[in-house]
């Protein structure tokens, strides 16, 4: 196993440097440039800027200079935001999206893996349907509708708590986006759960278990449990990464510091190497989860090894 | 000019430079206003600020900021009124030549005293090529040398600032800027803190770094989250400074800033979404405030295409808009109808209208038809409206195409684009019609001329009159505040004979701002909201 995970990280390096290359093509060849304003700036200053960020070079070694930095562990200097390096940004963000999108993950596992569970073993029974409603309200409603209508009740009906914004990572302000994010995710989850265990519960082996006489108990978590929690585990990655790195509409709707503010401003601004430092961080990250998701199969599946 | 005349009207200008008012800016409390007793305010402020250095500084949100953080040689006020600032006194030598008193109480938060040298550094360091700030083209322009100094041609030790002791500043300008004391209320054209700056290099912004010198000083700064700012003990005029604390919140959603306003996060909103004033007006009547100030939507024309070259085109074009319908019903957010590319409230000229403005809407059409006609545009023509991605700016380009549709029998293709796509489109001429919009920098006509003169960076339309331009530059080279007036105004006029854009509205700026919150104007012409001025009242 050990060296499947040393050959799965070897092999970041190439897809890191493919996508941040693709990328950097792509940004370069987009119209419209980091310093393009509704207020034209002079030519001369124009040329000030390019010369400061290094624009005034030609592509192949505005490319080099970038590649010899990110090596160094430099992602650059953000052209949007001028005070600060692209380090430093996702320094400030990155705690951000991994407190709200982790911690929504979390919960969002336990519940829906429970709601699943539960909607399974009752199938067409009136819990069964309450919790295919939530899920798939979870799925047809929109974010950007669920969010303004929790902010409605929570904060400007009942005022229990804050409508947006940050404050330290204090409670108060996270309950609302994990809520958020918690719902949507959850909905996925509970339905993948409920779907991947009926058809376990339905399969041979549990049938020899059944006939055998074992409990409903230990035949749910002995033995369907591990095996309809696979397709729930390939999720994972995909929803970890939409949680934590492209959360854009729940952190616009609570104005929250996050990546995917980042991101957002970062491609509208042209910020060249703001977009290009957090695809970085999201290639290293998807290729994290990914392969956390290929190591928990080999825990799961007794048929999986490495 | 005749040497007597030049001493007159030197004269003339030293009196009405020295009649701004001798009291400092403050906080305006009328009597009988309780204060509450915690002055601490909540602002949203739209964007993340790019930056916090006053000299990089260049969107609406970072100039907020840094104007309540550093003061330069004068300051203007809620109003839109000059007001000493460092400098508690200046007078006008020579029709390009200006000397600044700086007071002699004026501190940097540090404690140490502020002296010419330090505006000689901080003038010199926005012209900058190194430091590339994108306001160095706009104001260096006015100093002796600041245009050669940006472009690289001149060392900035020839910029046209000198100090001539501690106390003393001198500003040579280029040509004769009647407007420089209010010039120089810019925080791009103040101190800067030399020793603080090559200690820390770019990091100096930073909290527990910076040192400045306005009514505030910067206490906490997390990225996208907030900017908390707290009063200056060491600002001279500290107790005038009401106002403990202020926190700014780059809330860039618009129902987000809304609704944090709504659940009582936030004392003002940035603005308001759009097609929420009718509702917000009747729902918070007391909150809601609405200033016009000095901006202008409108429509570019491409000049340069063989169809805009001839006149009766364009101004057929702009005769069928109807502007109040548009102000009343499309937008419905209370900007004003505009004819001109001067709006109203700017010094230096007056707004300019058409004859046609005041006629009856259908032989606007009956006129605008014929110049088609005559100008061989047959009806069926189809024109492209460039916009870039907004409700707001779609809204009005629909208006636009339907009014040259139902009025002139005109097609209109729309072509909407994303912001950099759509700024690049317009910025190199490949459009025929683009929206387009203009907030003055300063109030002054030449910030809006700028938008028609010949060759100017932000003429976007391409369009140029020589005899127009000749007018402009001898009205700058005027100092005589009436004759200068009269000629930029016939400058305008003339200009806007040749209908090389479309004026739409002027804008008005509405945001909800609590009943609380003392001090704040509705006569604020470029929306900068000083917090020094600004209040909290019992409630």
């Amino acid at each position: 196993m050990w060296s499947y995970t040393l050959r799965r990280v070897l092999v970041t390096i190439p897809t890191v440097w493919a996508v941040t290359t693709v990328c950097y093509l792509l940004l370069h060849i987009t119209p419209g440039g980091p310093f393009d304003g509704e207020r034209k700036v002079s030519a001369a200053v124009l040329a000030n800027l390019q010369a400061k960020y290094h624009l005034d070079m030609p592509l192949w070694q505005q490319y080099l200079y970038y590649m010899k930095s990110l090596l160094q562990g430099d992602l650059g200097a953000s052209f949007r935001y001028a005070d600060w390096s692209v380090n430093e940004l996702v320094a400030h963000a990155l705690p951000v999206s991994l407190t709200i999108g982790g911690s929504s993950l979390i919960i969002s596992l336990v519940l829906g893996v429970v709601l699943g569970i539960v909607a399974a073993l009752r199938q067409n029974s009136p819990i069964d349907y309450l919790v295919m409603l939530i899920s798939n309200m979870g799925s047809a409603f929109p974010s950007f509708i669920i969010g303004p209508v929790l902010v409605l009740v929570f904060s400007i009906l009942l005022k229990w708590l804050p409508s947006g914004g940050w404050d330290d990572f204090a409670v108060s302000y996270m309950v609302l986006p994990v809520a958020l994010l918690t719902f949507i995710n959850v909905s996925t989850i509970g339905r993948v759960m409920r779907g991947s265990l009926i058809e376990i519960m339905n399969s041979n082996f549990i049938r020899t278990a059944r006939a055998k006489g074992l409990p409903m108990r230990t035949i749910v978590f002995r033995h369907a449990l591990k095996p309809a929690l696979m397709p729930v585990v390939t999720l994972l990655a995909p929803l970890a990464i939409s949680s934590i790195t492209s959360a854009v509409v729940t952190e616009s709707i609570f104005s929250l510091p996050g990546l995917g503010k980042l991101i957002v401003n970062g491609a509208a601004n042209r910020d060249y190497t703001l977009v290009l430092g957090l695809v970085v961080l999201v290639t290293f990250m998807t290729v994290l989860f990914n392969l956390l998701v290929d190591l928990a199969y080999a825990l799961l599946d007794p048929k999986i090894r490495y | 000019m005749k040497q007597q005349n030049v001493l007159s009207v030197i004269a003339a200008s030293v009196a009405l430079a020295l009649a701004v008012p001798g009291a400092a800016l403050a906080a305006k409390v009328p009597a009988g206003v309780k204060l509450a007793a915690t002055q601490e305010l909540v602002r949203s402020n739209g964007s993340e600020p790019e930056s916090l250095d006053p000299m990089v500084v260049e969107g609406v949100p970072a100039n907020i900021i840094t104007h309540d953080l550093f003061e330069g040689l004068t300051s203007t006020d809620n109003e839109g009124k000059l007001h000493p600032g460092v400098a508690e006194s200046w007078k006008q030598t020579s029709p390009t030549t200006w000397v600044f008193h700086l007071r002699k109480n004026a501190k940097w938060s540090d404690g140490s005293s502020i002296t010419a040298d330090d505006f000689v550094y901080g003038i010199r360091r926005l012209v900058d090529p190194k430091l590339a700030a994108p306001y160095a083209g706009t104001f260096g322009i006015f100093f002796a040398n600041g245009q050669d100094i940006v472009d690289g041609k001149k060392p900035l030790t020839a910029m046209g600032v000198k100090a001539l002791d501690k106390s003393t500043l001198e500003v040579t300008t280029a040509f004769p800027v009647s407007y420089l004391p209010e010039l120089m209320s810019n925080a791009q054209l103040g101190p800067a803190p030399k020793a603080v700056i090559d200690k820390y290099g770019k990091d100096w912004t930073k909290p527990g770094k910076m040192v400045s010198n306005g009514p505030f000083v910067l206490k906490e700064w997390q990225v996208n989250s907030k900017v908390v700012i707290a009063k200056n003990a060491q600002y001279w005029d500290a107790k005038n400074v009401q106002l403990t604390k202020v926190s700014f919140l780059p809330i860039e959603d618009q129902t987000a800033d809304v609704k944090l306003y709504q659940s009582g996060q936030t004392d003002m909103t940035y603005e308001i979404p759009p097609g929420t004033f009718a509702k917000l007006k009747s729902d918070m009547p007391k909150d809601l405030k609405t200033s016009t100030i000095l901006g202008l939507r409108y429509y570019s024309l491409n000049n340069k295409l063989p169809m805009f070259k001839d006149v009766r085109v364009r101004k057929a074009l702009s005769m069928v808009i109807d502007r109040d319908l548009m102000a009343q019903k499309i937008t419905a957010d209370g900007q004003l109808p505009s004819y001109s590319v001067i709006v109203k409230g700017v010094n230096g000229a007056k707004p300019t209208t058409y004859d046609w403005a005041t006629w009856p809407m259908a032989k606007r059409v009956a006129e605008a038809k014929k110049l088609l006609a005559a100008a061989g545009v047959k009806p069926g023509t189809t024109l492209n409206l460039s916009y870039n991605t907004s409700d707001y700016h779609k809204k009005m380009a629909i208006f636009v195409a339907s009014e040259w549709k139902t009025k002139l029998g005109l097609n209109t293709s729309m072509d909407n684009s994303e912001f950099k796509v759509f700024l690049k489109k317009r910025h190199d001429g490949d459009y025929q019609v683009a929206r387009n919009g203009w907030l003055a920098d300063y109030n002054d006509a030449t910030s809006f001329l700028a938008l028609v003169q010949c060759g100017n960076t932000q003429n976007d339309n391409f369009n140029c009159n020589k005899k127009a331009e000749d007018l402009i530059e001898q009205g700058n080279m005027s100092t005589d505040p009436v004759k200068r007036t009269q000629l930029l105004t016939q400058a305008t006029k003339m200009i806007m004979d040749d209908y090389p854009l479309i004026p739409v509205l002027q804008y008005t700026l509405p945001r909800l701002v609590k009943p609380y919150v003392g001090g704040y104007s509705l006569k604020n012409p470029v929306d900068r909201y000083r917090s020094k001025e600004l209040y909290i009242i019992q409630h």
